[in-house]
Protein backbone atom coordinates (compact mmCIF):
# COMPACT_ATOMS: atom_id res chain seq x y z
CA UNK A 1 0.00 0.00 0.00
CA UNK A 2 1.26 3.46 -0.87
CA UNK A 3 2.41 5.61 1.99
CA UNK A 4 -0.04 8.28 3.08
CA UNK A 5 1.03 11.92 2.69
CA UNK A 6 2.27 11.94 6.25
CA UNK A 7 2.61 9.24 8.88
CA UNK A 8 3.18 9.82 12.57
CA UNK A 9 3.50 7.41 15.46
CA UNK A 10 0.99 8.17 18.19
CA UNK A 11 1.85 4.86 19.90
CA UNK A 12 -1.50 4.39 21.61
CA UNK A 13 -2.04 8.06 22.55
CA UNK A 14 -5.65 8.54 23.66
CA UNK A 15 -7.43 11.35 21.87
CA UNK A 16 -10.78 13.10 21.90
CA UNK A 17 -12.55 16.08 20.31
CA UNK A 18 -14.18 19.20 21.55
CA UNK A 19 -16.67 21.08 19.42
CA UNK A 20 -18.59 19.93 16.39
CA UNK A 21 -18.15 19.37 12.66
CA UNK A 22 -19.06 15.82 11.90
CA UNK A 23 -17.29 15.36 8.59
CA UNK A 24 -14.05 17.02 9.64
CA UNK A 25 -14.11 15.39 13.07
CA UNK A 26 -14.61 11.94 11.54
CA UNK A 27 -11.76 12.52 9.07
CA UNK A 28 -9.40 13.62 11.84
CA UNK A 29 -10.43 10.68 14.05
CA UNK A 30 -9.79 8.23 11.20
CA UNK A 31 -6.36 9.74 10.60
CA UNK A 32 -5.42 9.68 14.28
CA UNK A 33 -6.48 6.01 14.52
CA UNK A 34 -4.50 5.12 11.36
CA UNK A 35 -1.46 6.68 13.02
CA UNK A 36 -1.70 4.73 16.26
CA UNK A 37 -4.11 6.92 18.24
CA UNK A 38 -6.93 5.46 20.33
CA UNK A 39 -10.28 7.22 20.69
CA UNK A 40 -11.16 7.95 24.32
CA UNK A 41 -13.21 10.32 26.41
CA UNK A 42 -11.79 13.80 26.97
CA UNK A 43 -11.05 12.95 30.59
CA UNK A 44 -8.90 9.97 29.55
CA UNK A 45 -7.24 11.62 26.57
CA UNK A 46 -3.80 13.24 26.41
CA UNK A 47 -4.38 14.66 22.93
CA UNK A 48 -7.38 16.88 22.40
CA UNK A 49 -8.34 18.30 19.02
CA UNK A 50 -10.79 21.17 19.37
CA UNK A 51 -12.87 22.16 16.37
CA UNK A 52 -13.78 25.80 16.64
CA UNK A 53 -16.61 27.15 14.43
CA UNK A 54 -15.06 27.30 10.95
CA UNK A 55 -17.73 28.97 8.86
CA UNK A 56 -19.03 32.56 8.99
CA UNK A 57 -22.53 31.16 9.45
CA UNK A 58 -21.61 28.92 12.37
CA UNK A 59 -22.66 29.85 15.86
CA UNK A 60 -19.93 31.38 18.01
CA UNK A 61 -18.39 29.14 20.63
CA UNK A 62 -15.86 29.41 23.40
CA UNK A 63 -13.90 26.20 23.79
CA UNK A 64 -11.15 27.82 25.83
CA UNK A 65 -12.46 27.03 29.33
CA UNK A 66 -12.65 23.32 28.45
CA UNK A 67 -9.23 23.42 26.77
CA UNK A 68 -7.78 25.10 29.82
CA UNK A 69 -9.28 22.51 32.16
CA UNK A 70 -7.90 19.59 30.17
CA UNK A 71 -4.58 21.35 29.58
CA UNK A 72 -4.12 21.93 33.30
CA UNK A 73 -4.81 18.25 33.90
CA UNK A 74 -2.12 17.35 31.31
CA UNK A 75 0.32 19.82 32.88
CA UNK A 76 -0.22 18.31 36.34
CA UNK A 77 0.31 14.81 34.97
CA UNK A 78 2.31 13.31 32.15
CA UNK A 79 1.84 16.15 29.66
CA UNK A 80 -0.13 16.25 26.46
CA UNK A 81 -1.16 18.13 23.37
CA UNK A 82 -3.93 20.50 22.45
CA UNK A 83 -4.60 21.21 18.77
CA UNK A 84 -7.22 23.80 17.94
CA UNK A 85 -8.71 24.02 14.46
CA UNK A 86 -10.04 27.52 13.91
CA UNK A 87 -10.82 29.89 11.07
CA UNK A 88 -7.95 31.66 9.30
CA UNK A 89 -10.10 34.78 9.80
CA UNK A 90 -8.46 34.78 13.26
CA UNK A 91 -5.44 36.44 11.67
CA UNK A 92 -7.15 38.53 8.95
CA UNK A 93 -10.59 39.84 9.94
CA UNK A 94 -13.26 39.96 7.22
CA UNK A 95 -15.50 43.01 6.82
CA UNK A 96 -18.54 40.89 6.02
CA UNK A 97 -18.04 38.55 8.97
CA UNK A 98 -17.36 40.67 12.06
CA UNK A 99 -18.63 38.29 14.74
CA UNK A 100 -16.96 35.26 13.18
CA UNK A 101 -13.65 37.13 12.83
CA UNK A 102 -13.77 38.31 16.43
CA UNK A 103 -14.64 34.87 17.77
CA UNK A 104 -11.79 33.27 15.83
CA UNK A 105 -9.32 35.95 16.97
CA UNK A 106 -10.36 35.38 20.59
CA UNK A 107 -9.66 31.67 20.22
CA UNK A 108 -6.27 32.44 18.67
CA UNK A 109 -5.22 34.76 21.50
CA UNK A 110 -6.52 32.28 24.08
CA UNK A 111 -4.58 29.45 22.44
CA UNK A 112 -1.37 31.51 22.68
CA UNK A 113 -1.80 32.31 26.36
CA UNK A 114 -2.62 28.66 27.11
CA UNK A 115 0.61 27.62 25.36
CA UNK A 116 2.63 29.90 27.62
CA UNK A 117 0.75 28.92 30.77
CA UNK A 118 0.86 25.16 30.18
CA UNK A 119 4.49 24.86 29.00
CA UNK A 120 6.72 22.91 29.06
CA UNK A 121 4.74 19.67 29.47
CA UNK A 122 1.86 20.63 27.19
CA UNK A 123 2.16 21.88 23.62
CA UNK A 124 -0.72 23.98 22.30
CA UNK A 125 -1.04 24.91 18.62
CA UNK A 126 -3.67 25.75 16.04
CA UNK A 127 -4.50 25.09 12.42
CA UNK A 128 -6.18 27.99 10.62
CA UNK A 129 -8.64 26.86 7.98
CA UNK A 130 -9.23 28.89 4.84
CA UNK A 131 -11.95 27.95 2.39
CA UNK A 132 -12.45 24.19 2.54
CA UNK A 133 -14.86 22.38 0.27
CA UNK A 134 -15.33 18.64 -0.10
CA UNK A 135 -17.84 16.91 -2.37
CA UNK A 136 -19.76 20.13 -2.89
CA UNK A 137 -20.07 20.79 0.82
CA UNK A 138 -18.47 23.92 2.32
CA UNK A 139 -16.73 22.96 5.57
CA UNK A 140 -14.82 26.12 6.37
CA UNK A 141 -14.34 29.71 5.31
CA UNK A 142 -15.86 31.80 2.57
CA UNK A 143 -15.82 31.08 -1.18
CA UNK A 144 -14.20 34.49 -1.84
CA UNK A 145 -10.98 33.39 -0.11
CA UNK A 146 -9.20 31.61 -3.01
CA UNK A 147 -9.50 34.85 -5.02
CA UNK A 148 -6.86 36.40 -2.79
CA UNK A 149 -4.79 33.27 -2.29
CA UNK A 150 -1.63 32.21 -4.09
CA UNK A 151 -2.95 28.66 -4.51
CA UNK A 152 -6.22 29.38 -6.27
CA UNK A 153 -8.26 26.34 -5.31
CA UNK A 154 -10.34 25.38 -2.29
CA UNK A 155 -8.65 23.44 0.46
CA UNK A 156 -9.62 19.81 1.05
CA UNK A 157 -10.30 17.96 4.28
CA UNK A 158 -7.02 16.09 3.81
CA UNK A 159 -5.10 19.38 3.83
CA UNK A 160 -6.45 20.20 7.30
CA UNK A 161 -6.03 16.65 8.55
CA UNK A 162 -2.36 16.58 7.49
CA UNK A 163 -1.66 19.80 9.42
CA UNK A 164 -3.39 18.41 12.52
CA UNK A 165 -1.21 15.28 12.28
CA UNK A 166 1.93 17.42 12.02
CA UNK A 167 1.01 19.38 15.15
CA UNK A 168 -0.02 16.20 16.99
CA UNK A 169 3.19 14.37 16.09
CA UNK A 170 5.14 13.32 19.21
CA UNK A 171 8.34 13.90 17.17
CA UNK A 172 7.42 17.58 16.67
CA UNK A 173 8.58 18.99 19.98
CA UNK A 174 9.64 22.66 19.78
CA UNK A 175 6.61 24.44 18.32
CA UNK A 176 3.99 25.75 20.72
CA UNK A 177 1.58 28.69 20.75
CA UNK A 178 1.56 28.89 16.96
CA UNK A 179 -1.12 29.17 14.31
CA UNK A 180 -0.42 27.41 11.02
CA UNK A 181 -2.84 28.63 8.39
CA UNK A 182 -3.85 26.07 5.79
CA UNK A 183 -5.48 28.50 3.42
CA UNK A 184 -3.57 28.46 0.13
CA UNK A 185 -2.02 31.76 1.16
CA UNK A 186 -5.23 33.74 1.75
CA UNK A 187 -3.86 35.46 4.87
CA UNK A 188 -0.65 36.49 3.12
CA UNK A 189 -1.57 39.70 1.31
CA UNK A 190 -3.39 40.97 -1.75
CA UNK A 191 -3.72 38.56 -4.63
CA UNK A 192 -3.96 41.22 -7.31
CA UNK A 193 -1.66 42.11 -10.21
CA UNK A 194 -0.73 45.70 -9.55
CA UNK B 1 6.81 12.32 10.94
CA UNK B 2 7.48 10.04 8.04
CA UNK B 3 6.73 10.91 4.44
CA UNK B 4 7.92 9.89 1.02
CA UNK B 5 9.55 12.60 -1.09
CA UNK B 6 9.64 10.04 -3.88
CA UNK B 7 13.02 11.08 -5.26
CA UNK B 8 12.25 14.79 -5.37
CA UNK B 9 15.40 16.88 -5.60
CA UNK B 10 16.04 19.29 -2.74
CA UNK B 11 18.68 22.02 -2.84
CA UNK B 12 19.74 23.08 0.67
CA UNK B 13 21.96 26.13 1.20
CA UNK B 14 24.23 26.37 4.22
CA UNK B 15 23.89 22.59 4.28
CA UNK B 16 27.25 21.95 5.96
CA UNK B 17 26.17 23.92 9.04
CA UNK B 18 24.35 22.56 12.08
CA UNK B 19 20.78 23.34 11.03
CA UNK B 20 21.46 22.84 7.31
CA UNK B 21 22.96 19.40 7.78
CA UNK B 22 20.03 18.32 9.97
CA UNK B 23 17.67 19.48 7.20
CA UNK B 24 19.66 17.69 4.49
CA UNK B 25 19.73 14.44 6.50
CA UNK B 26 16.00 14.62 7.21
CA UNK B 27 15.14 15.14 3.53
CA UNK B 28 17.51 12.35 2.50
CA UNK B 29 15.95 10.01 5.10
CA UNK B 30 12.57 10.72 3.48
CA UNK B 31 13.71 9.52 0.06
CA UNK B 32 14.75 12.90 -1.29
CA UNK B 33 17.82 13.50 -3.47
CA UNK B 34 19.74 16.32 -1.81
CA UNK B 35 22.15 18.96 -3.05
CA UNK B 36 24.45 19.92 -0.18
CA UNK B 37 25.30 23.52 -1.05
CA UNK B 38 27.71 25.44 1.14
CA UNK B 39 30.57 27.92 0.93
CA UNK B 40 32.52 25.25 2.84
CA UNK B 41 33.06 22.55 0.20
CA UNK B 42 34.96 20.20 2.51
CA UNK B 43 32.06 20.19 4.96
CA UNK B 44 29.55 19.71 2.14
CA UNK B 45 31.50 16.79 0.70
CA UNK B 46 31.88 15.14 4.10
CA UNK B 47 28.11 15.26 4.64
CA UNK B 48 27.25 14.19 1.08
CA UNK B 49 29.46 11.11 1.50
CA UNK B 50 27.20 9.91 4.32
CA UNK B 51 23.93 10.24 2.36
CA UNK B 52 22.58 7.81 -0.23
CA UNK B 53 21.79 10.25 -3.05
CA UNK B 54 23.54 13.57 -2.51
CA UNK B 55 25.68 16.03 -4.43
CA UNK B 56 28.04 18.49 -2.74
CA UNK B 57 28.51 21.89 -4.39
CA UNK B 58 30.46 24.95 -3.28
CA UNK B 59 28.42 28.11 -3.57
CA UNK B 60 28.71 31.65 -2.27
CA UNK B 61 25.11 32.82 -2.53
CA UNK B 62 26.24 36.45 -2.89
CA UNK B 63 27.66 35.50 -6.29
CA UNK B 64 24.97 35.25 -8.99
CA UNK B 65 27.31 33.33 -11.32
CA UNK B 66 28.19 30.77 -8.64
CA UNK B 67 24.52 30.33 -7.76
CA UNK B 68 23.59 29.66 -11.39
CA UNK B 69 26.49 27.23 -11.76
CA UNK B 70 25.31 25.32 -8.68
CA UNK B 71 21.80 25.03 -10.12
CA UNK B 72 23.30 23.87 -13.43
CA UNK B 73 25.33 21.22 -11.58
CA UNK B 74 22.11 20.08 -9.88
CA UNK B 75 20.33 19.66 -13.21
CA UNK B 76 23.31 17.87 -14.69
CA UNK B 77 23.33 15.33 -11.86
CA UNK B 78 19.62 14.93 -11.10
CA UNK B 79 17.81 16.44 -14.12
CA UNK B 80 15.39 18.47 -11.98
CA UNK B 81 15.00 20.67 -8.94
CA UNK B 82 11.82 20.43 -6.84
CA UNK B 83 12.54 21.87 -3.41
CA UNK B 84 14.73 24.82 -2.39
CA UNK B 85 15.60 25.31 1.27
CA UNK B 86 17.11 28.77 1.74
CA UNK B 87 18.92 28.05 4.97
CA UNK B 88 22.27 29.85 4.58
CA UNK B 89 22.55 32.86 6.83
CA UNK B 90 24.86 34.72 9.16
CA UNK B 91 24.55 36.99 12.19
CA UNK B 92 27.10 39.11 13.95
CA UNK B 93 29.17 37.85 16.86
CA UNK B 94 31.90 40.49 17.10
CA UNK B 95 29.66 43.53 16.75
CA UNK B 96 26.82 43.27 19.28
CA UNK B 97 26.24 47.02 19.24
CA UNK B 98 23.35 49.44 18.69
CA UNK B 99 22.66 50.76 15.20
CA UNK B 100 24.40 54.11 15.74
CA UNK B 101 27.63 52.10 16.17
CA UNK B 102 26.90 49.30 13.69
CA UNK B 103 29.74 48.99 11.14
CA UNK B 104 28.69 49.44 7.52
CA UNK B 105 30.83 46.48 6.37
CA UNK B 106 29.12 44.22 8.87
CA UNK B 107 25.68 45.45 7.74
CA UNK B 108 26.65 44.74 4.13
CA UNK B 109 28.06 41.29 4.94
CA UNK B 110 24.93 40.18 6.80
CA UNK B 111 22.25 41.57 4.49
CA UNK B 112 24.12 40.48 1.35
CA UNK B 113 24.07 36.87 2.51
CA UNK B 114 20.81 36.65 4.45
CA UNK B 115 18.54 38.65 2.12
CA UNK B 116 20.26 39.34 -1.22
CA UNK B 117 21.64 35.81 -1.36
CA UNK B 118 18.21 34.34 -0.75
CA UNK B 119 16.87 36.37 -3.68
CA UNK B 120 19.68 35.28 -6.03
CA UNK B 121 19.30 31.65 -5.00
CA UNK B 122 15.51 31.68 -5.38
CA UNK B 123 15.63 33.35 -8.79
CA UNK B 124 18.06 30.75 -10.13
CA UNK B 125 16.26 27.74 -8.63
CA UNK B 126 12.88 28.91 -9.87
CA UNK B 127 13.85 28.48 -13.51
CA UNK B 128 13.91 24.64 -13.43
CA UNK B 129 11.06 24.53 -10.88
CA UNK B 130 8.77 26.54 -13.15
CA UNK B 131 9.86 24.52 -16.16
CA UNK B 132 9.02 21.37 -14.22
CA UNK B 133 5.53 22.59 -13.37
CA UNK B 134 5.86 23.27 -9.65
CA UNK B 135 7.88 23.04 -6.48
CA UNK B 136 8.45 24.21 -2.95
CA UNK B 137 10.57 26.86 -1.33
CA UNK B 138 11.22 26.88 2.41
CA UNK B 139 12.98 29.97 3.73
CA UNK B 140 14.71 29.85 7.10
CA UNK B 141 13.90 33.15 8.78
CA UNK B 142 14.16 33.80 12.52
CA UNK B 143 11.98 34.85 15.45
CA UNK B 144 13.90 38.15 15.42
CA UNK B 145 12.22 38.87 12.09
CA UNK B 146 8.90 38.80 13.99
CA UNK B 147 9.81 40.35 17.34
CA UNK B 148 12.69 42.80 17.14
CA UNK B 149 15.72 42.52 19.40
CA UNK B 150 18.59 44.82 20.30
CA UNK B 151 22.23 44.64 19.16
CA UNK B 152 21.69 42.80 15.88
CA UNK B 153 19.92 45.32 13.63
CA UNK B 154 21.21 43.95 10.31
CA UNK B 155 20.09 40.41 11.13
CA UNK B 156 16.71 41.64 12.41
CA UNK B 157 16.11 43.64 9.23
CA UNK B 158 17.25 40.86 6.89
CA UNK B 159 15.09 38.23 8.62
CA UNK B 160 12.01 40.48 8.58
CA UNK B 161 12.73 40.99 4.90
CA UNK B 162 12.79 37.23 4.34
CA UNK B 163 9.41 36.81 6.04
CA UNK B 164 7.66 39.41 3.91
CA UNK B 165 9.46 38.29 0.75
CA UNK B 166 8.11 34.81 1.47
CA UNK B 167 4.57 36.22 1.34
CA UNK B 168 5.19 38.13 -1.91
CA UNK B 169 6.74 35.04 -3.49
CA UNK B 170 3.77 32.93 -2.39
CA UNK B 171 1.35 35.30 -4.12
CA UNK B 172 3.41 35.47 -7.29
CA UNK B 173 4.30 31.81 -7.59
CA UNK B 174 1.18 30.09 -6.22
CA UNK B 175 -0.70 30.32 -9.50
CA UNK B 176 2.28 28.62 -11.13
CA UNK B 177 2.28 25.66 -8.76
CA UNK B 178 4.93 26.72 -6.28
CA UNK B 179 4.26 27.04 -2.55
CA UNK B 180 6.62 29.24 -0.55
CA UNK B 181 6.79 29.20 3.25
CA UNK B 182 9.13 30.27 6.01
CA UNK B 183 10.25 28.80 9.29
CA UNK B 184 11.28 31.01 12.18
CA UNK B 185 13.68 29.15 14.43
CA UNK B 186 14.02 30.50 17.93
CA UNK B 187 17.25 29.93 19.84
CA UNK B 188 18.74 26.73 18.47
CA UNK B 189 21.70 24.97 20.10
CA UNK B 190 24.56 25.33 17.62
CA UNK B 191 28.22 26.26 17.76
CA UNK B 192 27.19 29.89 17.20
CA UNK B 193 24.70 30.10 20.06
CA UNK B 194 27.20 28.32 22.33
CA UNK B 195 29.62 31.17 21.66
CA UNK B 196 26.93 33.67 22.62
CA UNK B 197 24.72 32.11 25.26
CA UNK B 198 25.20 28.51 26.19
CA UNK B 199 28.96 28.05 26.53
CA UNK B 200 30.69 28.76 29.86
CA UNK B 201 32.72 31.54 28.20
CA UNK B 202 29.92 32.80 25.93
CA UNK B 203 29.39 36.53 25.34
CA UNK B 204 26.21 36.46 27.42
CA UNK B 205 27.17 33.56 29.69
CA UNK B 206 25.58 33.81 33.13
CA UNK B 207 22.40 35.28 31.68
CA UNK B 208 21.02 32.07 30.19
CA UNK B 209 18.39 31.61 32.91
CA UNK B 210 17.13 35.15 32.35
CA UNK B 211 16.94 34.47 28.61
CA UNK B 212 15.12 31.15 29.09
CA UNK B 213 12.34 32.87 31.06
CA UNK B 214 11.13 34.21 27.71
CA UNK B 215 10.90 30.74 26.18
CA UNK B 216 7.93 28.77 27.54
CA UNK B 217 9.58 25.42 26.85
CA UNK B 218 12.58 26.66 28.87
CA UNK B 219 15.33 25.32 26.64
CA UNK B 220 16.95 25.99 23.27
CA UNK B 221 15.74 23.94 20.33
CA UNK B 222 17.75 21.42 18.33
CA UNK B 223 18.61 21.50 14.62
CA UNK B 224 16.55 18.31 14.23
CA UNK B 225 13.46 20.08 15.54
CA UNK B 226 13.85 22.72 12.83
CA UNK B 227 14.43 20.02 10.22
CA UNK B 228 11.15 18.33 11.18
CA UNK B 229 9.24 21.46 10.18
CA UNK B 230 11.21 21.82 6.93
CA UNK B 231 10.32 18.25 6.00
CA UNK B 232 6.62 18.90 6.63
CA UNK B 233 6.56 22.06 4.51
CA UNK B 234 8.51 20.26 1.74
CA UNK B 235 6.16 17.28 1.73
CA UNK B 236 3.00 16.48 -0.23
CA UNK B 237 1.13 16.80 3.11
CA UNK B 238 1.57 20.58 3.04
CA UNK B 239 0.24 21.12 -0.49
CA UNK B 240 -2.30 23.81 0.52
CA UNK B 241 0.01 25.77 2.82
CA UNK B 242 1.69 28.81 1.28
CA UNK B 243 3.01 32.17 2.40
CA UNK B 244 3.01 31.02 6.00
CA UNK B 245 5.53 31.54 8.74
CA UNK B 246 5.92 28.62 11.11
CA UNK B 247 7.91 29.42 14.24
CA UNK B 248 9.91 26.57 15.81
CA UNK B 249 10.78 28.52 18.89
CA UNK B 250 9.62 26.79 22.06
CA UNK B 251 6.72 29.23 22.28
CA UNK B 252 8.93 32.34 22.37
CA UNK B 253 6.68 34.30 19.98
CA UNK B 254 3.40 33.05 21.46
CA UNK B 255 3.42 36.24 23.55
CA UNK B 256 5.32 37.85 26.40
CA UNK B 257 6.00 35.21 29.03
CA UNK B 258 7.53 37.70 31.45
Amino acid sequence: MAMRDIEIDLAGTRFDFLGSSRLLGDAIADALRQNGGVAATADEASLIVALHPLGPQAEAADLLPDLQRHGERFAAGLGGRLVLVLSAAASVPMRRHPAHSANAAMAWAGMRTLAMALAPKVLVNAVGAGFVEEAGQVLAGDPVMPGHAGLQRPGRVADLVNAVLFLADPANTYTTGQLLNVDGGWTVGYGRNF
Amino acid sequence: MRCDLDGRVAFVTGAAGAIGSAIAKKLADSNGAVVIADINLDGAEALAATLPNALAVRVDIRDAGAVEAAVAATLERFGRLDILVNNAGVNTFAHRVTIDQFPAEEWERITSIDLDGLYLMSRAALQPMLAGGGGRIVNIASVVGMAAMRLQSAFVAAKAGIIHLTRAMALELGPRGIAVNAIAPGSIMTEGTRKLFYGADGTFAGRTAEFMQHIPLGRPGTPEEVAEAVLFLSSPAAAYISGQLLPVDGGWTAGFSV
